[in-house]
């Protein structure tokens, strides 16, 4: 039952057909690995991170062993900066054109060396649509979470993403700044609009508000919009009496573009490749929006997504939302201490 | 009692107190050195560290930035505030029933300090959660009230068992004894109990303080917006904003505060039972 | 006095109580029939039955139970040790040496051990990494624990063992470890507990593709907190209970206090 090869090596005497894939909480549906462990004969092992910020830390500190990373955009560039990766090969991608233009050749990795799109998230709000309606409320835009106004009639029914990043990011968007500015003073605007509007919200909060949406304690959450989904589909199945609707604020929002990459201490670059290219197929690419709502920049997956997930423009956003969404991207390291106090401060006044 | 001590203690010291010390010398001194270095090293363009560079890169930033900051030292002294609270109610409910069981029958007491013990069996998140369901719809959810409740309720294990292995030990004849004096209730356990008890306080204070300063998995699942402890500070340097330096540069400042503490503490308990020792 | 008594058999009620009720939570929603884990929905086993077939949480299950038992076993050796050596001998260096990793943020020493096993040991990671991270980080505990026993306590017996001819050995097994007993226990459950919590440090030492069930259980919670995690929790409880139960009956009559 014990073997002893788990107590020394990283990959067990098995490993000669295993795929170690370092993924994010469920990121791909146990179907599409049965289907791929018989499509290559082989086992696929993952293990799990919520956050790109616990693989880079934990990759940074010499953990080895890993096939494939997900990483989001910004943490690809950081990635290739470090020389952590292994170059793509297409011509073992024969399936890389099912990918939509719109998702090749983003700044953090030209020309695709390195990476190949997965899945798309939005941070968004999500919220009680019922509640909303009969407080008459505006749901596309951030003010509903930033402006007092709104905020005194749903106070501490508000959670905010605990999260530096997102969080000034959203304040940014709706001030009409970058997310990739690099004006520490026009953060500084940001950190004064998040102070304003803090005493009305309930909790940071990173996945509580999961639940606490679909229970209907919590009526606004700013956060993903796959965790929306979630809450939507729980609320739905628990037979709450009212729904929970997404929607991406008119300002403009964040776009995560999560990836495929091969870590350089990877031991199976070939089923790694196979992998790749298997995913990159319009049926098993499609699994995970189905799974999990997630946006896809798979275009042939389009034709096996679920029609209500397809036409939701809080997972797909449509072009003219997408001309408005942004990538987070990495800062210098002063700028980032810079927030970083900023963030201190926002947690502490 | 002091010529036991001096006398020449050969072999056994060795043997006792080596494994432990090597053990601890190679697997934490060694490691943490490495990252405490970390600290006066500049971080990476790209996060975690800048390359290794001899001496070169080493540099006094993230403590300059850190002690020339009042906002620090506020969360400092927020979250001693908190664990110097946590330990308080600790102290309170662990009482009476380390000194329950360790009056117990012999064979009853292995049973009720298991007791104790089982319900941190289950798991860290889950008993979170089981906070999140209760004080959900009490609308205790997200204050600082449920910040010290999942603090206290996560660290009474540590205050209850050096508590009762302490107690435990105590000679009920020496109470008897007190009691023969005509002394009341309270007099016996001012004068008698509570004084002998003093080490298990102070170990249990250790163990329930010093943890609760660097939690900070309770403030983010259970508390508001406010509720921040070094402990998040010292998290989001290592795993949200990339600045190894000064998250390493917090946990050495953290842990100094700490071990100072606990050589006051310990001059403070030495004078205390040199005192007790006096008096009687 | 019978008084006296009455209170205090309250309080360590209610003490119980705020100790079981989260427990009687967890255990309830076990048996629950919705994935909201929110109210009551109706009585189910079909999340025991998932579990079953959950070979990965089964094997992170077994790892974590493993790994508790090794690492709280060493750790109260040394733990104890190390109590014994500063009561005995007080070399001024080593309650630093001992209460310094417990007063260190988990995710520096986590950090700390992965770049130590990794770029100055160059060791893979596997099991062997999590237990020795485990036994780092409790062995504070125990000896906190163990020389909060011995405090106070009357040298004169040790004393006396001498003058009779014991040797050290005799000394410890007939005089000392009666003494420390309570506290060994004591400690072994507060390193076990330690050691089936931590989430932090193995999530650093951990090897590619070895699990432990913190690890599981947080990439479950962040989506969202499914009954199936509410019964493994309760499993465990059980099996920790009759685990120590058979232990204790097996024990040698030393361990019971009887020597």
């Amino acid at each position: 039952m014990l073997s002893v090869a788990p107590w020394l090596a990283s990959p067990p005497l098995s490993a000669a057909g295993t795929l170690y894939l370092y993924n994010w909480n469920n990121y791909i549906s146990d179907e599409t690995v049965k289907r791929f462990e018989a499509h290559c004969n082989c086992r696929l092992k993952q293990d799990y991170y919520s956050d790109n910020e616990e693989m880079l830390a934990k990759l940074e500190a010499g953990a080895v062993g890993y096939d494939i990373l997900v990483p989001t955009g910004n943490a690809v560039e950081s990635l290739v900066r470090r020389r952590a990766l292994r170059p793509i090969e297409k011509a073992q991608l024969p399936r890389l054109n099912n990918i939509k233009p719109e998702f090749l050749n983003a700044w953090y990795d030209p020309g695709n060396r390195h990476s190949v799109p997965y899945a798309t998230s939005v941070t968004l709000l999500g919220f009680n649509a019922d509640k909303m309606q009969e407080l008459g409320l505006p749901t596309d835009s951030w003010a509903l979470i930033f402006e007092p106004k709104y905020l005194e009639r749903i106070k501490g029914r508000v959670t905010v993403l605990n999260s530096q990043r997102e969080l000034m990011a959203a304040a940014m968007r709706y001030l009409g700044h970058s997310v990739q500015e690099h004006d520490p003073q026009k953060w500084g605007e940001a950190k004064r609009l998040i102070l304003r509007a803090k005493p009305y919200w309930a909790a940071f909060s990173n996945s509580t508000y999961i639940k606490d949406l679909a229970i209907g304690t919590i009526w606004v959450a700013h956060g993903y919009s796959n965790d929306m989904f979630r809450a939507q589909q729980d609320a739905l199945a628990a037979r709450r009496p009212f729904t929970i609707g997404f929607a991406t604020p008119k300002e403009g929002a964040v776009l995560a573009v999560d990836s495929f990459v091969l870590h350089e201490s990877g031991r199976r670059p070939d089923l790694a490749h196979q992998f790749i290219d298997f995913m990159l197929d319009g049926r098993n690419a499609a699994d995970l929006s189905n799974l999990i709502g997630a946006g896809n920049p798979n275009a042939a997956a389009m034709a096996h997504i679920l029609p209500g997930i397809a036409a939701n423009p809080g997972i797909f956003p449509p072009a003219p939302d997408l001309k408005r969404l942004e990538m987070l991207r990495d800062f210098d390291p002063k700028l980032r201490r810079a927030l970083s106090r900023m963030w201190t401060e926002i947690k502490v006044r | 009692m002091t010529d036991i001590r001096s006398r020449p203690a050969g072999l056994t010291k060795w043997v006792v107190t080596l494994p432990p010390g090597l053990f601890l010398v190679v697997f934490f001194l060694l490691p943490t050195l490495i990252v405490v270095l970390a600290g006066f090293r500049e971080t990476g363009e790209f996060g975690g560290l800048a390359p290794i560079d001899g001496l070169a890169g080493l540099t006094l930033d993230a403590y300059r930035f850190l002690l020339g900051d009042v906002i620090y030292l506020e969360i400092f002294a927020r979250s001693f505030f908190v664990a110097g609270l946590t330990t308080l109610i600790c102290i309170l409910l662990a009482y009476p029933l380390a000194w329950l069981i360790a009056r117990s029958p012999k064979k009853r007491r292995d049973l009720l300090v298991l007791l104790v013990i089982l319900p941190f069996a289950s798991n860290f998140l889950v008993r979170i959660y089981a906070w999140i369901m209760i004080l959900g719809p009490a609308s205790l959810l997200y204050t600082p009230f449920a910040v010290i409740v999942g603090l206290v309720y996560t660290h009474l294990p540590f205050m209850l068992l050096p508590l009762y292995t302490n107690l435990e030990k105590h000679d009920p004849a020496l109470l008897e004894a007190a009691q023969d004096l005509g002394a009341g209730a309270w007099t016996r356990f001012w004068r008698v109990t509570f004084p002998l008890s003093l080490p298990g306080i102070f170990s249990g204070s250790a163990l329930v303080f010093i943890p609760v300063l660097g939690m900070f998995a309770v403030p983010e699942l259970l508390g508001g917006t406010g509720d921040i402890l070094i402990g998040n500070l010292i998290k989001e340097q290592f795993l949200d904003n990339r600045d190894w330096p000064l998250g390493s540069a917090l946990s050495i400042l953290l842990t100094a505060c700490v071990l100072l503490l606990a050589a006051l503490a310990a001059w403070a308990a030495r004078r205390g039972l040199h005192g007790t020792e006096a008096v009687s | 006095m019978n008084k006296a008594r009455f209170w205090l058999w309250a309080a360590s009620l209610a003490v119980y109580a705020f100790l079981y009720i989260p427990l009687a939570v967890v255990v309830i929603f076990s048996f629950n029939d919705s994935m909201l884990n929110a109210e009551w929905a109706g009585f189910t086993t079909r999340w025991y039955a998932k579990l079953m077939h959950d070979e990965d949480m089964l094997r992170a299950a077994a790892n974590s139970l493993l790994i508790a038992l090794m690492s709280a076993s060493i750790a109260t050796l040394l733990g104890a040790m190390a109590g014994l050596a500063i009561h005995r001998y007080r070399p001024r260096w080593l309650p630093f040496l001992v209460l310094t990793p417990v007063a260190m943020p988990e995710i520096l020493l986590g950090v700390s051990l992965l770049l130590f096993f990794r770029q100055v040991l160059d060791l893979s990671l596997g099991l062997l990494s999590i237990l020795v991270a485990h036994v780092t980080f409790s062995i504070g505990f125990v000896a906190v624990i163990v020389r909060a026993r011995l405090a106070g306590m009357d040298e004169s017996i040790f004393e006396a063992a001498r003058d009779l001819g014991a040797t050290p050995w005799a000394t410890f097994r007939r005089v000392t470890l009666p003494l420390i007993l309570p506290a060994l226990l004591a400690g072994f459950l507060m390193a076990f507990t330690l050691s089936i919590d931590d989430f932090v440090i193995t999530f650093f030492v951990a090897g590619v593709g070895v699990n432990t069930l913190p690890l599981q259980i947080y990439s479950m919670i962040k989506v969202a907190v499914t009954p199936e995690v509410n019964a493994v929790s309760t499993l465990l409880m059980a099996l920790t209970l009759t685990l120590i139960l058979t232990a204790s009956r097996f024990a040698p009559d030393v361990l019971k206090g009887r020597a």
